[in-house]
């Protein structure tokens, strides 16, 4: 018996053994970076994309007028210099004289004047073509009022564009750094149609083109021969990563180089185990819950101020998440660049002083013992809402407030949002490096995004005053009065920010954290050293 | 004739369902300007009334499209299905047969010494590997093969390689099912009066084991079969959510929770498809195993 065992042994050992050196063979024969990307990306068509993980496809394949370093700062793109007119609402850009598409086309004015027309299109049916509606009829052409050719974007010569804008719209260079303003080539797209996405038909001005694409699977692309800056790395391979979990296996078996994400729960063994690899970065966004002020009791600034008095945004960042997210006191975000955000107005008060004023409010509004507020609190269907949810309602019953928890599935879960039909629920926004884009979710005129129907005169004139002001410091002075304003009514409680935890091999070189969260490939090499 | 009725059936069913969910295919966490909307509804047909949407998508299910997929805007649906459906099927087939081999096996010779130690033992872990969920072992796997051993990749899909693990784990519990079927099929059999027959004749076991006893023991496994197949070759959802495989068996969620109305309808035809099929194969090798049914 024993020896069979030593036997099968011996045998288990050898087919390791030869499974081991055929891995090694079949890695060592291909020259192929492999990087994990969250998922599946919709569409490779920059004007349709709507995700982050197809950005990070879209970065490494097109090349805007403008960029972004390793660090993320911007940089020049496709464009090589640019100027401003003194009203702000005139932008000139020079391309650069080696601009190509990966079949060796020039890249011209005319390329990006097709492009944005296109975005605008409405037939292009592109999800965010409102990212570009500041240039001038953008918004006219999209709703089908005026004509494609009607858009403020015009060539002057084969290597001059400009741009037109409906008003001053200083954080231009940022916004030409999405998808939404890539060229796409206009000699494929006028022969092949819709199939220009295909691999066998594409062109593409970036670092890399397109070279497989398979569903769910991954997206292959190879350095675009005609590129000013040719990669280091030859062939990358994005894999559409099923969960955080089968990223965080691949990268531990050495099959992956990067992955965008892994479990939170596995933090505090990577800081441990895999310091040089960990990747913690905070990343523009905030979480915050939001009240649907126009729903008695909410329509009381009283309650919502007392509710959010009591909310410790440390405790959940420290105690319950645990994922590296960092507490926020401002719906502006602090890692936005040149801007100095307004914390809510109890941020001073201690924590005793801050459940008194809260019971005094919830008294003063009517709510006691016997007649106690109830809420319910609405989240998305995740082991992280949960977390939150339990312990915010935690923080509430201190005051004598009985929370009703509901969860719904992420769709559903904004849909409701959208429709106004939720009394305070969490919600969330990853966006740009400028506190407007934060602010503006507070606009009464901006639609249904404004979750609570949030609705303050004094603040949506500061809104439209900074709107029109050409220079980047006086326009931040506005919305830093606007912010002032709009805190003090509690219309959103502002919770964390969240972090991006990658793992990236330590032999990748030219990877720098940033908190745009965003990568591209060509900035990477292996080092020298095994 | 019946066919087509069971399926034009399950088709207005899930077409009526779909429109019913809350939310559609193009809600995300950022809300859409109602120009865009309109734009993205009319691009996809979804601004006709929904009588005409059925009937659109009838005629071209007649002409063999499913349509354009809502979420992979630069796939057809019948391209996704062609692109995962190899992959499904590779690893359902091996499971198929893994799970057959082993559950035969083991059934055999635990139904032919019943109660022996050996028996009790691969019974355990037959029931063992019912009771176990897929979610458990499959995970458990990666950890141990891929990780710590470095004999298999942890997922992808690369070829052979990395069908070996995940085809393991889906075929666990399918072979504790059959094994079970099998042996309680055998226990049975083995007392029939013609198996006492054939013994007394003088027959070699081996030939009185296949040719009289499994050809009978083997039909409770061969009802269970039908849906089983279908199941395995239209892909497991966790097997290739765990294992990353890009396969369409992650398809049935994913459509679901998107909202990927043309998705879903294909998923659902391929796998009615399919279940009707398979049942319909699972007669005939009745039929032809048992010749007592031929005249039903």
């Amino acid at each position: 018996m024993f020896s069979c065992f030593k036997g099968l042994n011996a045998f288990l050992y050898q087919i390791g053994l030869g499974l081991v050196l055929l891995a090694i063979a079949l890695n060592a024969s291909s020259d192929v970076l492999h990087l994990g990307n969250d998922g599946e990306p919709s569409t490779l068509d920059p004007h349709r994309y709507n995700l982050r993980l197809e950005e990070t496809l879209l970065n490494d394949l097109f090349m805007g007028l403008t960029t972004f370093t390793a660090a993320g700062q911007i940089a020049p793109g496709a464009a090589e210099s640019w100027t401003q007119s003194e009203d702000g609402k005139t932008w000139t850009f020079k391309l650069r004289t080696d601009g190509r598409w990966s079949d060796g086309e020039p890249v011209t004015a005319s390329d990006f004047v097709y492009s944005m027309r296109r975005l605008l299109t409405p037939s292009t049916a592109a999800s965010l073509a409102y990212f570009l509606y500041m240039i001038e009829n953008a918004e006219a052409i999209n709703r089908g009022e005026l004509p494609p050719e009607a858009l403020g974007v015009t060539a002057e010569d084969p290597l001059t564009l400009r741009i037109r804008l409906a008003y001053p719209y200083p954080y231009l260079l940022e916004r030409l750094l999405y998808p939404t303003a890539f060229p796409v080539p206009r000699h494929v797209i006028e022969r092949v149609g819709k199939a220009w996405t295909k691999a066998e038909h594409w062109v593409s001005n970036g670092a890399y083109k397109l070279a497989e694409w398979r569903p769910q699977a991954y997206v292959e692309m190879v350095a675009n021969p005609f590129f000013h800056a040719p990669a280091p790395i030859k062939t990358v391979r994005h894999h559409a990563l099923a969960s955080e979990q089968s990223g965080y296996n691949r990268f531990r078996s050495g099959e992956l180089a990067a992955i965008p994400s892994f479990p939170a729960s596995e933090l505090t063994n990577m800081q441990q185990d895999r310091p040089k690899e960990l990747r913690l970065a905070p990343l523009l966004s905030i979480m915050y819950l939001v009240f649907n002020t126009q729903k008695p009791p909410f329509h009381d600034p009283r309650v919502r101020k007392a509710l959010g008095l009591v909310i410790q945004q440390q405790t959940i960042t420290q105690r319950v998440l645990r994922n590296g997210s960092q507490p926020s006191l401002s719906i502006t975000p602090s890692l936005i660049r040149d801007y100095q955000p307004v914390p809510l107005p109890h941020a001073d008060l201690s924590q005793a002083n801050r459940v008194g004023k809260a019971r005094d409010l919830l008294a003063q509004a009517g709510y006691n013992q016997d007649h106690p507020l109830r809420v319910t609190l609405k989240h998305v269907n995740s082991l992280e809402g949960k977390k939150i949810n339990l312990a915010i309602a935690a923080m509430w019953r201190q005051l004598g407030v009985e929370t009703t928890l509901a969860q719904s599935e992420l769709r559903a879960h904004f849909a409701d949002l959208r429709q106004g039909s939720f009394e305070v629920a969490w919600a969330g926004w990853v966006g740009e490096n400028n506190p407007e884009h934060y602010l503006s979710l507070l606009r009464s005129d901006i639609g249904n995004v404004n979750y609570g129907r949030y609705r303050n005169s004094a603040f949506d004139d500061r809104m439209a005053a900074a709107r029109r002001q050409a220079d980047a410091t006086s326009r931040g002075e506005l919305l830093r009065q606007a912010e002032q304003i709009m805190v003090a009514d509690y219309p959103v409680v502002p919770l964390y920010m969240l972090a991006s935890r990658r793992l990236v091999n330590a032999s990748l070189q030219g990877w720098q954290d940033n908190v745009r969260n965003m990568h591209q490939s060509r900035y990477l090499f292996w080092s020298d050293a095994p | 004739m019946m066919m087509a009725v069971t399926l034009l059936a399950i088709i207005t069913l899930v077409f009526g369902m779909l429109r019913l969910a809350p939310g559609g295919p193009f809600d995300g966490e950022r809300d859409l300007p109602p120009e865009i909307e309109a734009n993205l509804k009319a691009a996809y047909h979804l601004d006709e009334p929904i009588v005409s949407q059925y009937f659109r998508y009838l005629g071209n299910l007649i002409q063999g499209d499913l349509g354009p997929s809502f979420r992979h805007q630069d796939f057809r649906v019948n391209e996704l299905i062609a692109a995962g459906l190899p992959t499904s099927a590779l690893l359902g087939t091996l499971s198929l047969l893994l799970a057959l081999s082993l559950g035969l096996s083991l059934g055999v010779f635990g139904g032919m010494n019943p109660g022996s130690t050996l028996d009790n033992a691969l019974m355990g872990f037959a029931n063992l590997s019912i009771a176990a969920p897929t979610i458990i072992t499959a995970p458990l796997m990666v950890l141990v093969f891929s990780i710590f051993l470095s004999w298999f990749p942890a997922g992808g899909d690369g070829g052979l390689m990395h069908y070996i693990l995940p085809s393991m784990a889906l075929a666990l519990p399918f072979a504790g099912a059959i094994a079970r079927l099998v042996r309680a099929g055998v226990i049975e059999c083995r007392l029939e009066p013609y198996i006492v027959t054939a013994r007394a004749k003088g027959l070699p076991e081996r030939r009185i084991v296949y040719r009289h006893i499994l050809p009978i023991a083997i039909l409770p496994v061969l009802s269970f079969l039908g849906p089983m197949a279908a199941a395995l070759l239209t892909g497991s959802i966790v097997i290739e959510q765990v294992f990353d495989l890009p396969g369409i068996g992650r398809y049935f969620v994913q459509a679901a929770l998107n909202r990927d109305y043309t998705l879903v309808m294909g998923m659902v035809l391929v796998y009615s498809t399919l279940i009707v099929l398979f049942n319909f194969l699972v007669d005939l090798a009745y039929a032809w195993l048992d010749p007592r049914l031929k005249g039903a």
